[in-house]
């Protein structure tokens, strides 16, 4: 190659805007931020099989339906909890959200006799209560000071609601995983007492229900609780023996999570007239109003949980990778990179024993699997599955150079520019419709959010965008360049 | 390279698509008797049927791991070269399950450990066989479109059909599961086969000149293309296998079976069939 043709090159934009974007995959990798105690992984994100770490993925005990009624959904709503002894939440209009795991059979006899209808059935939660475990989750992550934790919400393709909740934890072994996830605060209900003393009144196990955040006729919003008949018992004894019942703002009531305060207020004037003649099981705890009440209120209502996630889960899947064998498959999947961009350098030379042709040919797959990283960086995670996509990426890379090779070679010589445009964009037309399927093809993998394997997926679109749309029409320039000499 | 002495032109149309038309049926009766048996037509994978899968670096022989899982229920010990162990456990309960953690991991520190439940592998095999139907129905829509006419481009749609029917064939003879790995592997296959018949369309329709030379072309090309493919595939699956990467080996294993599988079917049944439409339509 002389002087005369690099600079022919470097006018085309196509040439030029392959080198952008390997610089710009560069400086996204190495430079921006600069992460130099990484070495050679600069800022690329890797999975959790890369990286060592546990995952756990849990179902949602619970089920939306739409229901239709002749009578009051009150009602209905008041059956189902009694029946199924759980928390049945109204989402909308003419949906429920029921927070058990139960049948649309062992529904229907339920609605039947409160005079209402299935009109759907789906398993999972609404967006909501999904929204409320993911907040809960990451609390509880965040208090143990973890930093390295994705927490995902997934809803199964054809369904309207999440069903599951992934959570993933780098350098975490899996006894600890569940632990976190398993793990409850220890909630207290105290009583002041004379000054800043307070007395203990019931813990967390006394409370049996916890509802969602409402609001009064007076615009204040406050989170419903009950107590079991011996917590409604300690509760009224306490109020009346610390003297809460006659003077409400001397003694507040406060709630304790893990020795931290996360309420306190005095007793209702109503309250504490109903406390003197008996025991009261359904309180509310108001937090003020408007947008601070309402946040205050969802708070209120995970503390009263004490971190217990307000739909019960189970685990149905669950790994883990020790973080030294996850520094193993990092090392491995390298050598398989490398020996599969080495291995096709030799296949191509095999057939075409000219360097003009190998050395660009090569150049411009490595070009596209460094800006691919360099996307990659920003928006997944490499894992195993995505890495065999970058593999698979270099075999059609390859694949389709030689398309555009072997259409503008014709014969074995090269024809003049015009001909030579004709035959290349006849190259490229084979290529576009062989992405496009394969666009198509990876498509559904790549949208589901179940699937593991969307990084795969993801990888595959990309390297085939890039393809289509930066690297092979750069190839077929510098290929014409090289060989019009 | 044995398939390069093919000579595309030596034989009739008649004769290319007989092997691949009898493949297809075999292999369809193959699936079809298993799916009859066991309602899947290829064996799931942990990832579908529910279980734990145990990657372990030991020196440890079969013989000795089946020994100290015996009261597990263990499906398959299998052994990479070196030292990598892949442990296969059929579905159990949370109390059994967690034992068997503990014994994993006093016994072997530095494993992986993946279980899926098996209601959930329930859910992920409905989930992969919608988007093995999503992308089927897509590629020959995007085929479709591009030829805009019935038997060029209902033939690239059955050559990609017979690459992933026989493809899942072998699969069951030689025993690969089918798990998320390797239904993304048919998927990518999907787009692979598509590759070279599209070019073998092209180039043959297309293009002016003489049918038996546009052929042997196409083919001089698209042996190439396919070679590099299998060559960079290969080196993927020996990598991983020695390294016990069992999902980038399983999709690599799929790939490399469906690139043999698509060779034939690109070169002997698509090509049959084009040439048979093309000496037809001379002929009028």
């Amino acid at each position: 190659m002389n002087g005369e043709t690099i600079k022919t090159l470097v006018k085309d934009w196509r040439v030029v805007l392959v080198l952008l974007l390997v610089v710009g995959s560069l400086v996204g990798i190495y430079l921006a931020p600069p992460n130099p105690e990484k070495g050679i992984e600069g800022n690329l994100q890797f999975g959790l099989d890369l990286e060592g770490g546990s995952w756990l993925q849990m179902e949602f005990q619970s089920v939306v339906v739409a229901f239709s009624t002749d009578g009051s959904a009150g009602d209905l709503m008041e059956d189902l909890r009694t029946d199924l002894e759980t928390e049945v939440i109204r989402i909308d209009e003419n949906h429920l959200e029921i927070r058990k795991g139960v049948t649309q059979t062992d529904l229907e006899p339920i609605f039947a006799q409160s005079g209402a209808s299935i009109v759907t059935y789906q398993k999972g939660v609404s967006e909501f209560t999904a929204d409320e475990v993911k907040r809960i989750l990451n609390e509880k992550v965040n208090a143990l000071g973890m930093q390295d934790a994705r927490i995902n919400l997934l809803t199964p393709t054809g369904s309207d609601y999440p069903q599951y909740v992934r959570i993933e934890l780098a350098g975490v072994d899996m006894a600890t995983a569940q632990e976190i996830v398993g793990q409850q605060g220890l909630f207290e209900i105290r009583v002041q007492t004379t000054g800043n003393e307070t007395e203990h009144v019931l813990y967390g196990d006394q409370i049996t229900s916890v509802g969602v955040p409402q609001r009064d006729y007076d615009g204040r919003w406050g989170v419903g609780f009950s107590f079991t008949e011996t917590g409604a018992e300690a509760f009224r004894e306490a109020a009346i023996e610390s003297g809460a019942v006659d003077n409400p703002d001397a003694h507040h009531l406060v709630m304790i999570l893990d020795n931290e305060t996360v309420y306190s207020a005095p007793l209702d004037r109503g309250l504490a007239g109903q406390l003197r003649s008996a025991p009261v099981s359904s309180l509310s705890a108001s937090t003020g109003t408007g947008d601070a009440g309402l946040d205050d209120a969802m708070t209120l209502q995970i503390h009263l949980r004490a971190g217990a996630l307000p739909v019960q889960v189970e685990i149905v899947g669950s790994g883990s990778v020790p973080a030294a064998l996850g520094e193993q498959f990092k090392t491995t999947v390298a050598l398989a990179g490398l020996l599969a961009l080495l291995a096709v350098g030799i296949v191509v030379y095999y057939r075409y024993r000219e360097p003009s042709i190998v050395i660009p040919m090569v150049a411009i797959n490595l070009a596209e699997i460094v800006i691919l990283l360099g996307i990659a960086r920003f928006i997944i995670q490499l894992d195993l599955a995505t890495i065999a996509g970058l593999i698979a990426v270099v075999g059609t890379g390859i694949d389709q150079l030689v398309i555009i090779t072997d259409e503008v070679l014709h014969e074995g010589r090269v024809p003049s520019p015009n001909l030579y445009m004709k035959r290349y964009g006849r190259a490229l037309g084979i290529i576009a419709i062989a992405a496009a399927t394969v666009f198509i093809a990876m498509l559904p993998l790549a949208l589901m959010d179940l699937s593991t394997l969307r990084g795969f997926a993801v990888v595959t679109i990309l390297g085939v965008l890039i393809g289509i749309l930066v690297t092979r029409p750069a190839y077929g320039k510098i290929i014409m360049a090289i060989l019009s000499k | 390279m044995e398939f390069v002495r093919y000579d595309v032109n030596k034989y009739s149309p008649r004769q290319m698509v007989a092997l691949p038309l009898v493949l297809l049926l075999l292999a369809g009766v193959l699936l079809g008797y298993t799916a009859l048996a066991t309602g899947l037509p290829i064996t799931p994978g942990i990832d579908f049927a529910g279980g734990t899968a145990v990657t372990v670096f030991t020196s440890d022989s079969r013989e000795t791991i089946e020994a100290a899982f015996a009261e597990y229920p263990v499906l398959s010990v299998g052994e990479g070269i070196g030292d990598g162990r892949y442990i296969q456990f059929g579905p159990m309960d949370d109390a059994q399950y967690q034992s068997l953690v503990g014994i994993i991991n006093e016994r072997y520190p530095d494993a992986k450990i993946d279980q899926i439940g098996e209601t959930f592998g329930k859910t992920l095999q409905s989930q992969a066989s919608l988007a093995l139907v999503f992308s089927f129905i897509g590629m020959a829509v995007v085929v479709m479109i591009a030829f805009r006419n019935l038997v060029p481009a209902g033939t690239i749609v059955l050559a990609a059909f017979a690459d992933i029917v026989i493809t899942a064939g072998v699969m069951q003879i030689i025993g690969i599961p089918l798990s998320l790995g390797t239904t993304a592997a048919l998927l990518m296959l999907i787009g692979y086969s598509v590759d070279s018949n599209i070019l073998l369309t092209t180039r043959l329709l297309k293009r002016k000149g003489k049918l038996e030379e546009k052929l042997a072309g196409a083919f001089r090309t698209g042996i190439i293309m396919t070679t590099t493919t299998l060559t960079a595939i290969a080196a993927m699956w020996v990598v991983a296998t020695a390294g016990q990467i069992q999902i980038i080996a399983e999709i690599a294993s799929v790939l490399l079976i469906g690139l043999f599988v698509d060779l034939m079917n690109t070169w002997m049944l698509n090509a049959g069939i084009l040439k048979n439409h093309i000496l037809r339509g001379n002929k009028r």
